[in-house]
């Protein structure tokens, strides 16, 4: 690895800083340099799955227009992270006082994970998308772009990423390597590309830890993904619905309390779990399960308590467990 | 004495002198005994007795001291409000020696759980003040140990608890009064007075002393229509046995109306307590359906701000959890030991792991661009092992991101020690290059990669912003 004092993480390292230094996503960047060119652009909505390189694109379009002082002119917010639609509100209108770019007709505010906010929260973030739209474009950027509503959509140019080819994911962890100068066997990166599945960024943090441990093998990339994702949720589920109610709730309270998922993580992590083939439920069940996740993630969102609600859940997990006689 | 002109009250007059007078509580008085014995040389200088009222807390502790030979220098829960008070307690009981020349002083703090951690912040830090330094036995008393706001004094205190008395006590209490007041009781009107009491010695003493008075004989048909059912407030561990245990709905209803808990803590306390209750799953599960959607309604009043509604969240976290035990009816009056909400345990004992935690998290969200909950689930995980496994290349990391040591532990656990001595070479390294970089300094090249290691690093900020990085990948693409 390399020799250098510092190190940070790679996903940032090897982020391409410029729109010409993205290799995927042909046609978008194509159009995005296009906007460099005339220094104009329409709103935004970049939408498609984790690790598509929406984020890279929208920071690399900023420093293709702003240069090296980009970060004066963006305002970068992640819905998830802000605390309500009002402190959005707050910060936008801050920003847009800021003084213009002397080349460039406006700002841009970069509000990632859009799609986490609510219908309402929305309807205001249009109403501040009109309100500075002349000295302002937003970049709004989202995994599930059905849940952008509609007059927004409408107020954006629409892009649309692709999850990356396995070719492309594999050459880029290839070249990673070789600029880190670490060692690894071929097969070991199509593992990295499979379990990350087009998500770029995830399979360099899984190429980075596995580096961290010598020569990158299958078996490396196994065991810090096993070690960094145990299958806690799964063993939670099998726990209830074997009967074993108190140890099972007493490892959800240990991953929520200590790894700091919250009770909507843990919800859609088991969502999947029922649904995986290797856990042999009768089918039916898996139907009748998925409803009541979906009934309590409804109650956390109204507002009820993630522990009181998941402990129910397990309680009825437990429940089915008996009426179907399931052992796992 | 009963002739004695100055009235004193019963509950004062047949105060136990001795140990042995003070009823039951064995356990509790062999420990406090062999601490109080062994003061200095204990682990903790004070000792909190906790229980419910009218138990023999205070009456054990004026009969030790009597019977040891300690003065008792008494404060109750209204000087707990000024810290100089306590402090001027603190300097008389230290005073070498008393106007007796007994031995020693003990210094009586009752009801400590009158502090309100909130209000009476000054006092608290008085009395743990008092607590951690002082030259004499202390001894608090509190029916509510659990009090949040006592936890710092739990931690520096002896505890010993005293149980609730039985009725048999109680009576035999209040028929050893009856005959030395030469007053004529039935055996009935005893068993009355002692059942009302639930427990609460004290309160069955000025019961029979009420009755007593003018009539010199207590008949059971005077004690039903002069007592009054006390309304007394039930520990956590009471208000659980009588909800579970109730028959009636509205008898586990009203097991909340007469708690020390409000709906909140008694909403953590069943949802702890559930499982140790009911052993069948279905009745378990009939009982936290009850639960959560007592949960959901109380998410609604905060968001409607409707406290209508709390009626509803009571029912059913009282009378639809006591119902709910159908399969194993049983299961209601079985006898359980109730424990402590652990979330809440578990929440104060990782506050500031998760402080640290989320710090980190947002460092790395700003460094990738991801949100805080993609930096705790996808990021942190990975730099765990890393920090784990290659603690060299973990310190480079640390360096880099910047991290304070506090984060380093977070993430390396036992190795911490290791990656911090390796962060410390590093830094020493960085400043050895830095130095020579500046004695010989050469004007900047784009390059980053060719040059020397030192320059690389005086380049680190440039190289972030373009150069190096670009030439990397200008590379790359050829």
């Amino acid at each position: 690895m390399s020799s250098a004092i510092e190190e940070i993480l790679w996903a940032e390292k090897y982020r391409p800083r410029s729109l010409k230094d993205m290799v995927n996503q042909e046609e978008i960047v194509k159009r995005l340099m296009k906007f460099v060119e005339e220094k104009n652009m329409p709103h935004l909505l970049f939408a498609g799955p984790p690790g598509t390189g929406k984020t890279t694109a929208a920071l690399a379009l900023s420093y293709d227009l702003y240069g090296e002082e980009w970060r004066k002119y963006v305002l970068e917010l992640n819905a998830s992270d802000e605390r309500g639609i009002g402190v959005i509100r707050t910060k936008v209108k801050e920003f847009s006082r800021s003084k213009l770019p002397g080349h460039v007709p406006f700002k841009i505010v970069l509000l990632d994970e859009a799609d986490n906010m609510t219908a309402d929260a929305q309807q205001a973030l249009r109403r501040l998308m009109e309100m500075y739209a002349d000295n302002t474009r937003f970049i709004l950027i989202a995994n599930y772009p059905s849940k952008i509503i509609e007059p927004i959509q409408s107020r954006c140019a629409v892009f649309r990423f692709t999850p990356l080819r396995k070719e492309d994911v594999i050459a880029r962890l290839k070249w990673i390597c070789e600029q880190e100068k670490c060692t690894y066997d071929e097969e070991a990166l199509e593992v990295i590309y499979e379990i990350g599945g087009g998500d770029l960024r995830r399979a360099i943090n899984i190429l980075q830890a596995a580096a961290a441990l010598g020569h990158i093998t299958i078996s490396t990339v196994y065991k810090v993904v096993g070690l960094a994702h145990p299958r806690e949720v799964r063993e939670i589920i099998k726990l209830a619905l074997n009967g074993k109610f108190v140890e099972a709730r007493e490892r959800l309270r240990n991953l929520m309390v200590n790894y700091g998922l919250s009770g909507t993580d843990v919800l859609k992590q088991m969502h999947r779990e029922i649904f995986s083939a290797d856990l042999p439920l009768p089918e039916e069940m898996r139907v009748i399960i998925a409803d009541y996740i979906g009934e309590i993630q409804f109650r956390i969102v109204e507002g009820a308590d993630d522990e009181i609600q998941l402990s129910a859940l397990l309680a009825r997990l437990a429940l089915l467990g008996r009426r179907y006689n399931i052992k796992l | 004495m009963s002739s004695s002109p100055r009235r004193v009250p019963w509950v004062v007059k047949y105060r136990p002198k001795r140990i042995a007078e003070v009823v039951n509580q064995d356990e509790a008085k062999s420990k406090f005994v062999s601490w109080l014995k062994s003061w200095p040389n204990v682990k903790k200088k004070a000792a909190l007795l906790y229980g419910p009222p009218g138990c023999g807390k205070t009456s054990l502790v004026e009969a030790a001291a009597n019977e040891f030979g300690y003065d008792v220098l008494e404060m109750n829960a209204s000087d707990f409000r000024r810290a100089s008070d306590i402090e001027r307690i603190a300097m008389r009981a230290s005073r070498a020696s008393t106007l007796f020349g007994k031995r020693g002083r003990i210094i009586l703090l009752d009801e400590v759980d009158g502090i309100s951690g909130r209000e009476d912040v000054g006092g608290l830090e008085a009395v743990l003040r008092l607590v951690r330094n002082t030259n004499n036995p202390v001894v608090m008393t509190a029916n509510d140990p659990w009090d949040p706001a006592l936890r710092p004094l739990r931690g520096n205190a002896e505890l010993i608890e005293f149980k609730r008395l039985s009725k048999r006590d109680v009576v035999r209490v209040l028929r050893r009064i009856c005959e030395a007041e030469n007053i004529i009781c039935e055996d009935d009107a005893l068993n009355y007075i002692a059942e009302k009491s639930e427990g609460d010695l004290r309160s069955a003493i000025n019961d029979l002393e009420a009755l007593a008075i003018g009539f010199r004989r207590v008949t059971l048909d005077v004690a039903k229509t002069l007592l009054r059912p006390r309304d007394r407030e039930h520990n956590p561990f009471e208000t659980l046995r009588n909800m579970f245990s109730a028959k009636y709905c509205w008898q586990a209803k009203i097991s909340l109306s007469q708690s020390q808990l409000d709906y909140e803590q008694a909403m953590l306390w069943i949802h702890e307590n559930l499982p140790n209750q009911y052993t069948d799953v279905e009745d378990l599960w009939r009982a936290y359906e009850a639960l959560s959607r007592a949960d959901v309604y109380l998410g609604r009043i905060v968001r409607s701000g409707d406290w209508d509604l709390l009626a509803y969240a009571v029912d059913l976290m009282t009378a639809g959890v006591a119902m709910a035990a159908q399969n194993n009816p049983r299961d209601k009056y079985r006898w359980t030991k109730y424990s402590f909400p652990q979330k809440l345990l578990l929440m104060a004992r990782t506050r500031e792991t998760r402080a640290v935690r989320d710090d980190l998290a947002s460092i790395i969200a700003s460094h990738l661009h991801v949100s805080t909950t993609t930096a705790k689930n996808d990021v942190i995980p990975l730099l765990k092992i890393i920090f784990t496994l290659n603690p060299k290349y973990a310190a480079k990391l640390a360096l880099g991101l910047k991290l304070s040591e506090k984060m380093i532990e977070f993430l390396a656990g036992p190795n911490k020690t290791l990656v911090m001595r390796y962060l410390e070479e590093l830094k020493r390294k960085q400043s050895e290059v830095a130095r020579k970089a500046e004695e010989h300094y050469v004007p900047r090249k784009e390059s980053g990669e060719n040059a020397e290691e030192g320059s690389k690093v005086k380049h680190r900020a440039t190289r972030k912003k373009g150069g190096g990085l670009l030439s990397y990948i200008g590379k790359s693409k050829q």
